[in-house]
């Protein structure tokens, strides 16, 4: 009876169908194609507070001596302090957050990427025209994950849109610096090749992008590192390709006649962004798809903004931007002296982008004269004294804002090459090719504009914060512009431009300076500074992370460690 | 697959129709008749009894007694009388020609003659060959009422059920597991109510006391293996009441209880501000850091400023927090401002009776806890309608079971940082007042506090939040015994629950922690779960053999729909206006569903030889939608043997000897504890969700993880969207099997005063389902489902109880339970290690599944010699924990790790005293565990301090050049040496022995409660969650309260009053 009739149709009742959601092949066609291609993109973009892969502000700028940690003491998310203090980052540090998670983070970007590659890459042209086109952009955000990774790991797997599961879990992190740099090479060339000028959507990587990004990763490759991260030698065969892709781009793009437009909603996607990772509010998401990356990093004693006054400018990074009575860096003699009090700020002279980069109290805040910067917004001045980022805020009343229980989350665009990295590769190539005069224009290019930009830094009374004086390089009249003092200039610049964005530790080791760079900021800072008085930068080891342990445990020791860990 | 569905029913229905009317064709004709009387009486007291059911044997002629205990009834000349009672041994008397009798009924020694459901049939309990244990609902029946969830009760009582409370104002289990952890997916055992399965905990819950005639628990294979798939982790059976006690006509029952909860046994000790002040400077100097750096803020410290040779000469806290005038800065315990006293009232109504035919029991129960958390609540109002009828001579039977309920909880809440406030009410600065002198709540301001809210604000602020749970659980059924002793039996069973949360998140000014946006967050749930039964079941006697044989069906198809919507901008914050559709601002809407279905078909075959040789066979098979198409349908077979030794005539003489039964079991059983969808390789459009969605956890809010992107800059509006991988396919998934091997003996002796069973298991479960990590290179969304590991379980569990009535009229009981068992993983294939404790080079192989894997602490470095000395070790110093080299290769790392002991215990006991005296009773229960260790949340606050939060007293006497004898760790606020890291230190002996309740009642003398027409008035007091022991080295108030963001289980104290009519 009523047995036999559920016999009948039990095929159809045990078969739930899942709710909402699609197979493999659902998705891997034409028409869906593009709509991969996004997902990879915002693969790229989905970083997170304690696993970051947009913003290097804790791998490159922390660990550096631009910053450090900040927030509530030592112990306040102490996987950073860890990173900060250099012998005490380990593989296994306790928990997930940061290393392990930017790891897992890029490669599930990754992941996507070849997701989307491998079903493009079967469909036929006739049924799919951008065919070429997705794939191009495609293989730039592999190669840009790949270059992230490569910094800050060294050693990783390389995992293509080629691999079965069980290939990619047989697969070491065993490649050369040659090879893995070839293969990101590879794939910003393909980009290159089959990418337009420009792109209506402004999010979308172009060719001059994938030459800009080519050309960094020559500058990378240029410098040969050994086994143990020591540079061996310049090749000036790289350099040269740096030369030669730059000059595609110069001219292409141009420089914000503000040097703070390029931290300021409203300029996104500008004339001086090449590069940049995508966010957005009110766009119905659950929470906007904005960037958290940032969220610590709040000034935090004002109900203005958010939580946690994280990343904060060391006292050397404050020192920098002092100048000479020509204008210019004072090399070696910078942090001879403190500039701490506010008097200090007008009895030295200083580059104005220092107003631009750091938090100092008594100075107007991101460019609001309504709202003065204090000591009290550090968090923890005893620790890490009372300096503030500025670069990543904004006003607080900015439509790009979303507070969401206590971080602040922005629509911001973030960058990931700016035209003035692109002047500064080139110079950096053309120095160590010992052509530096061509380089001289180039450096003072990005430095005329710094000394343009001091419109928006005035106090209420129309007065300036700072005693601004900023004066170009002049070879025989304020330098000789040897190759050695073009170099010094190159990498000052570089420091300058790119304060406290997550570029001067990547820049370090690149250098091969990493460890004498370092240990005399540490020898200097750790009078300042108690906390840092344990800290050593170990050479042939710090100049990398180290691979997260659980990824060798996964792996069963087929992962190698970093040297030294 | 609906219509499927409804096609079914209707056929079954037109069967059973069918069935109706030759049911009415051969019904009896009556004969010629005598009338008969009498009186019954209880043998002991010589009471009369009423409501003794009289019954001509063989017919269905029957009649019941007086409130005198008297009877007349017509019957056959040369017929026989039997007289039942409950509790009482039944009679039968030949009539031979009398026709006036008195009839004196023994009370039965034990309950061994009851009838005990035993998966879709009954059985008498000393026929009963599985590992089943019956609860005794009369010994629970009033403990349960102080938390409305029976469930409560139970914790310590039945040996091998482990229980974990929680104190959310529900009554909620945190946990209930049936032997041990057999697997690691979900953990709930199977509960059949009335027939009709749920895994839902709220339903057993929302069950009040007085309508539950029976608890079952089937512990092993053997015995809940006919539930087959999803009996892994033990079936739970209930009955509730559906026929008349006795016979009497009504039966009125009215419980009542008045229950004052309190925590204060569960409070941490922690530092008042002045302490703190002194281990905030102790820690900022052992670190060389300045504490007027840090701290300037909340304390001037008076020191000499010689991080070498510290001294410290005074500290006091600064008069203001953060300087604000407003806010003096306090010495606030914090948990004495966020708790009050609980109360809780339970009323539970219940009319039952009826006639023999006919019956109907109605319930209505309303219990309202107000919370020990400051602003946190309950009350859940609950209804029970049983009703059946017999028609066509009692040839059927149709009857409805229908349970009702509907609950509103207001529980703790986070604040904006997602901190839950028990964690604040422990850990907060003692400095932040309570409230400042303008009557606003306290709150971090200036340096030197963390970016958390006070909670008792926090409370306040969410006082409107409410969960709101509506659910309809029941049956419709019908029997129709088709000739004598063949029962067809149909069920059509529902559970369902609507989930409706409310969730205001106001603006909150508090210091410096601010939220200056409100929303408004609907999440609403609507779960349905279908069972359709449909059983035979044929008795039939050959010679001394006894047969009964059931075959079945059953399908159940299961849906979950779910609704999560957000507004924010709320012009006005009032209670009322926090309605979706008066937001200004942003909206969100999110939404998912799910759903499985099973399909099974089952058999039992049950053999008694003469009453001394028992033996059953059974077999389900179970398709599941769950599971791949290659291995859709799971068969589940048992068998058991079982032999009354008693019976046998060699034991005829053995008169101490009352009861002996062995028993022995095989079992297999399934588990489908995974998602719904699990076998499938699935991709999703993730428009805009985080983390958080999927996987709760407060840093998962700001990680987004969709896949829409701005890709045209615009900042703002819809995004395009793409696909993004969730799941990875294996179509060869399939159940989890687990083997179970019982042997069990149970025995009375002294005419069943002294009674017990012991019971030996074995039990291995192979290819359990697990969800491994995998290497980050495979990439986002590939974790897969598969059939990973085998482990084994043994163990033992023993109950023996002595009850006995003294010639003074002092009855009394004793009783004890024991539970042990221990399990090992026995195999690991390699792609599912990394799922296990251990690392590269040592698996959890040969290991418990609660195996804890971590460092080994060697004491504390006294000076720099012995640091350089040692073997390196990153954060290493004086004053700091040593870790041993395990692996001897001189540095400390993660190799330098092992197994060092189980979290499960590895036994479980409990003891019971009753004591009766005339009208008096007294009954004493307590419980506990052995064997297991554990991180006890205040080894972290007690041991440690922490840069933001207070901790414990412990930190006062931790290491110093000048305190070298301690074994706490110098104080530190960088934590270089990472020491709350996994290790020996931090998980120590947590085991325990409860008191759980002491019950005192008096019963109202049966003279004068008649002439209130009451057969019984009892009234008692209760104390609950009393007192208990822990081991040497324990840290922590409570070895039962593990999670600092829960409630605490509080010490409850009892008034109740019982009756009935």
């Amino acid at each position: 009876m009523a047995v036999v009739l559920i016999t009948s149709c039990k095929k159809d009742f045990l078969n739930y169908q899942p709710q909402g959601s699609l197979t493999a092949a659902d998705v891997s066609t034409p028409a869906n194609a593009d709509a991969l291609v996004i997902a990879a993109y915002a693969g790229i973009a989905n970083d997170e507070m304690i696993g970051p892969i947009t913003s290097m502000w804790v791998y490159g700028s922390v660990r550096a001596d631009d910053a450090y940690k900040g927030g509530g003491g030592t112990g306040d998310v102490s996987e950073i302090n860890k990173i900060e203090q250099y012998n005490l980052t380990v593989p296994d540090m306790g928990s997930d957050w940061m290393l392990p998670r930017t790891w897992t983070d890029y490669y599930k970007a990754i992941s996507r990427i070849n997701f989307a590659l491998g079903a493009i890459n079967s469909f036929d042209v006739a049924k799919y025209a951008n065919k070429v086109e997705s794939q191009a952009e495609l293989r730039f955000l592999r190669a840009h994950c790949y270059f992230m990774l490569k910094r800050i790991f060294n050693n990783v797997p390389y995992i293509d849109e080629t691999m079965s599961k069980d290939q990619i879990l047989k697969t070491s992190n065993n490649l050369t610096n040659e090879a893995m740099w070839n293969k990101i090479g590879d794939d910003f060339q393909f980009a290159i090749t089959n990418l337009p000028e420009t792109q209506t959507q402004k999010g979308r990587a172009n060719k001059n992008a994938a030459i800009s990004y080519l050309a960094k990763v020559r500058l990378y490759q240029a410098y040969e590192q050994d086994a143990k991260h020591n540079v061996t030698n310049i090749n000036a065969t790289r350099l040269q390709q740096v030369v030669d892709l730059t000059a595609s781009v110069i001219g292409k793009y141009s420089l914000e006649p503000d040097y703070a437009n390029n931290f300021l909603d409203g300029y996104d996607n500008g004339v001086e962004s090449i590069f940049a990772a995508q966010f957005s509010l009110a766009d119905g998401t659950t929470s906007g798809r904005a960037s958290w990356v940032f969220g610590l990093n709040s000034p935090s004693g004002t109900p203005l903004y958010g939580c946690c006054g994280f990343h904060v400018a060391s006292q050397n990074m404050v020192n920098a931007f002092k100048t000479d009575a020509n204008g210019l860096p004072m090399f070696d003699t910078f942090n001879n002296s403190d500039m701490i009090k506010s008097s200090d700020f007008t009895t030295n002279t200083v580059d104005p982008r220092i107003d631009h980069t750091v938090g100092i109290p008594g100075h107007p805040f991101k460019y609001r004269t309504d709202m003065i910067y204090q000591a009290g917004w550090a968090r923890d001045v005893g620790t890490y004294g009372f300096f503030g980022n500025m670069k990543e805020q904004q006003a607080p009343d900015c439509a790009c804002y979303f507070k969401m229980g206590p971080f602040m989350g922005t629509s911001k665009n973030l960058d990931f090459i700016r035209y003035s990295d692109v002047l500064l590769m080139r110079a950096e190539a053309l120095i160590e090719l010992g052509r530096q005069d061509e380089a001289l224009p180039l450096i003072n290019q990005v430095r005329a504009r710094a000394k343009a930009s001091t419109g928006r830094l005035k106090n209420a009374n129309g007065s300036s914060p700072s005693n601004y004086l900023i004066g170009l390089y002049a070879n025989g009249v304020n330098i000789s512009w040897t190759q050695a003092n073009a170099r010094k200039a190159l990498r000052f610049e570089r420091r300058l431009e790119f304060g406290m964005e997550g570029s001067r530790f990547f820049d370090l080791v690149r250098w091969g300076v990493a460890a004498e760079t370092l240990n005399a900021y540490l020898q200097v800072e750790k009078q300042k500074r108690d906390f840092l008085t344990f800290a050593v930068f170990t050479k042939g080891r710090d100049e990398y992370y180290p691979i997260p342990q659980r990824e060798i445990n996964f792996t069963k020791n087929l992962y190698v460690q970093n040297p030294g860990y | 697959m609906k219509t499927c569905y409804n096609f079914k029913f209707r056929t079954a229905y037109r069967k059973l129709l069918l069935l109706l009317v030759l049911g009415i064709l051969t019904s009896g004709i009556s004969a010629q008749k005598i009338s008969v009387s009498g009186t019954v009486k209880d043998d002991k007291a010589g009471v009369s009894m009423p409501g003794v059911t009289v019954m001509e044997k063989g017919t269905t002629n029957g009649v019941l007694t007086d409130n005198l205990g008297k009877f007349t009834i017509s019957i056959l000349k040369s017929a026989t009388l039997s007289f039942t009672y409950v509790g009482y041994a039944s009679q039968e008397v030949q009539i031979n020609g009398k026709t006036n009798l008195t009839i004196m009924l023994q009370e039965k020694a034990q309950s061994l003659n009851e009838v005990i459901v035993v998966g879709y049939s009954s059985q008498k309990k000393v026929d009963v060959t599985g590992a089943i244990s019956v609860v005794e609902m009369k010994k629970i029946a009033t403990q349960s009422l102080s938390s409305g969830n029976v469930m409560q009760a139970l914790q310590g009582n039945i040996p091998g059920l482990y229980i974990e409370k929680s104190g959310n104002p529900s009554g909620a289990s945190a946990s209930v597991l049936i032997r041990g952890v057999n697997t690691l997916g979900d953990t709930h055992p199977l509960y059949i109510i009335d027939g009709v399965p749920t895994t839902r905990p709220e339903v057993f819950a929302s069950l009040n006391p007085s309508t539950i005639e029976s608890i079952q628990v089937l512990k092993d294979a053997s015995a809940s293996s006919i539930y087959g798939s999803r009996a892994a982790n033990g079936v739970i059976i209930v009955t509730t009441k559906t026929s008349s006690k006795g016979g009497a006509k009504f039966n009125i029952t009215y419980n009542t209880n008045v229950s004052i909860l309190s925590e204060k046994s569960e409070r941490y000790k922690m530092l008042s501000s002045l302490e703190r002040g002194k281990v905030l400077w102790q820690a900022s100097v052992n670190d060389h850091t300045d504490p007027t750096a840090g701290y300037g803020d909340i304390y001037t410290f008076n020191w000499n400023h010689d991080y070498n040779n510290p001294i410290l000469t005074s500290v006091t806290v600064n008069p203001y927090v953060g300087g604000d005038k407003n806010m003096p800065a306090g010495n606030t315990d914090w948990q004495a401002a966020t708790y009050k006293t609980g109360y809780v009232t339970n009323n539970d109504f219940t009319v039952s009776g009826g006639s023999d035919d006919a019956f109907v029991l109605a319930n209505f129960g309303y219990i309202k806890n107000t919370g020990i958390l400051k602003y946190t609540n309950y009350d859940r109002y609950s209804g029970k309608l049983n009703a059946n009828f017999k028609l066509f001579n009692g040839r059927l039977k149709l009857g409805v079971n229908s349970q009702f309920s509907n609950s509103n909880e207001t529980n703790a809440c986070q604040d904006i940082g997602s901190a839950w406030t028990p964690g604040l009410a422990i850990g907060l600065a003692p400095t932040i007042p309570l409230y400042g002198l303008n009557g606003i709540y306290g709150g971090p301001e200036g340096g030197g506090y963390s970016d958390r809210n006070n909670p008792v604000l926090m409370q306040y602020a969410n006082r409107w939040d409410n969960t709101a749970n509506t659910g309809i659980f029941g049956n419709a059924y019908g029997e129709l015994k088709i000739i004598d002793n063949l029962v067809f039996r149909s069920s059509v069973g529902l559970d369902y629950n609507a989930y409706n949360q409310k969730n205001i998140e106001p603006t909150i000014s508090n210091g410096s922690v601010n939220r200056t946006d409100n929303s408004l967050t609907i999440s609403t749930t609507n779960y349905s779960s279908l069972t359709f039964t449909n059983t035979l079941s044929y008795n039939f006697k050959l010679g001394k053999s006894k047969f009964e044989i059931l075959a079945g069906t059953e399908a159940i198809n299961t849906t979950s729909n779910s609704v999560i919507s957000t507004a924010h901008g709320f012009s006005v914050e009032t209670e009322a206006y926090f309605v979706l559709g008066a937001a200004s601002g942003q909206r969100t809407t999110d939404g998912s569903a799910t759903g499985s279905s099973l399909l099974s078909q089952f058999g039992k075959i049950g053999y008694n030889f003469n009453d001394k040789y028992l033996a059953s066979v059974t077999v389900r098979r179970d398709g599941s939608s769950r599971f791949g198409t290659n291995n859709q349908y799971g068969i589940f077979p048992a068998a058991t043997l079982g032999w009354k030794i008693n019976n046998e005539s060699f034991m005829k003489d053995i008169s101490e000897i009352s009861n002996l039964k062995l028993r022995v079991g095989y079992g297999e059983v399934g588990n489908q504890s995974i998602g719904d969808v699990a076998h499938y390789g699935l991709f999703q459009s993730r428009y805009g969700p985080t983390s958080n969605t999927y996987i709760p956890d407060f840093f998962g809010q700001y990680y987004n993880i969709g896949t829409a992107y701005d890709i045209n800059g615009a900042n703002t509006g819809t995004l395009p969207s793409g696909f993004v991988s969730i799941q990875a396919a294996n179509a060869s998934l399939k159940w989890e099997t687990t083997k179970e091997t019982n042997l069990g003996v149970d025995f009375g002796f002294f005419n069943n005063k002294l009674i017990g069973s012991f019971d030996y298991f074995t039990r291995t479960t192979d290819n359990i389902l697990i969800q491994p990590p995998v290497a980050s290179a495979v990439g986002e969304g590939q974790l897969q489902w598969v059939n990973g590991a085998t482990k084994d379980n043994r163990g033992w569990e023993f109950s023996l109880a002595y009850s006995d009535k003294l010639e003074n009229g002092l009855s009394y009981g004793i009783s004890t339970n024991f539970g042990a068992s221990k399990d090992k993983i026995t195999k690991l294939p390699e792609e599912v290690r990394s799922a296990y404790a251990g690392n590269a080079e040592q698996s959890i192989l040969g290991h418990s599944q609660y195996a804890i894997f971590g460092y080994i602490v060697d004491g504390i470095f006294q000076n720099q010699a012995q640091v350089d000395a040692a073997p390196k070790q990153v954060g290493a110093g004086v004053g700091r924990l040593i870790y041993k080299d395990l692996n001897k290769d001189g540095v400390i790392d993660s190799k330098d790790q092992e197994f060092f002991g189980t979290t499960l215990p590895k036994l479980e006991y409990g003891v019971r005293i009753n004591l009766a005296y005339k009208n008096f009773d007294l009954a004493i229960f307590g419980s506990g565990v052995a064997g297991r260790i554990g991180q006890d949340p205040y080894i972290g606050d007690d041991l440690f301090v922490q840069s933001r939060d207070n901790a414990g007293p412990g930190t006062l006497n931790a290491w110093t050049p000048t305190n070298s004898g301690s074994s706490i760790p110098a104080v530190t606020l960088s934590n270089n040496n990472n020491e709350q890291r996994v290790s020996n230190y931090m998980f120590r002996n947590n085991s325990y022995f409860k008191i759980r309740n002491l019950q005192f009642g008096y019963s109202l003398p049966a003279q004068i409660i008649k002439k209130l027409g009451m057969s019984q008035l009892r009234v008692y007091f209760q104390g609950e969650n009393l007192f208990w022991f822990t081991p040497k080295g324990y840290i922590g108030s409570d070895p039962e309260r593990t999670n600092t963001s829960q409630i605490p289980v509080p010490t409850t104290y009892s008034f109740g009053v019982s009756v009935n009519f």
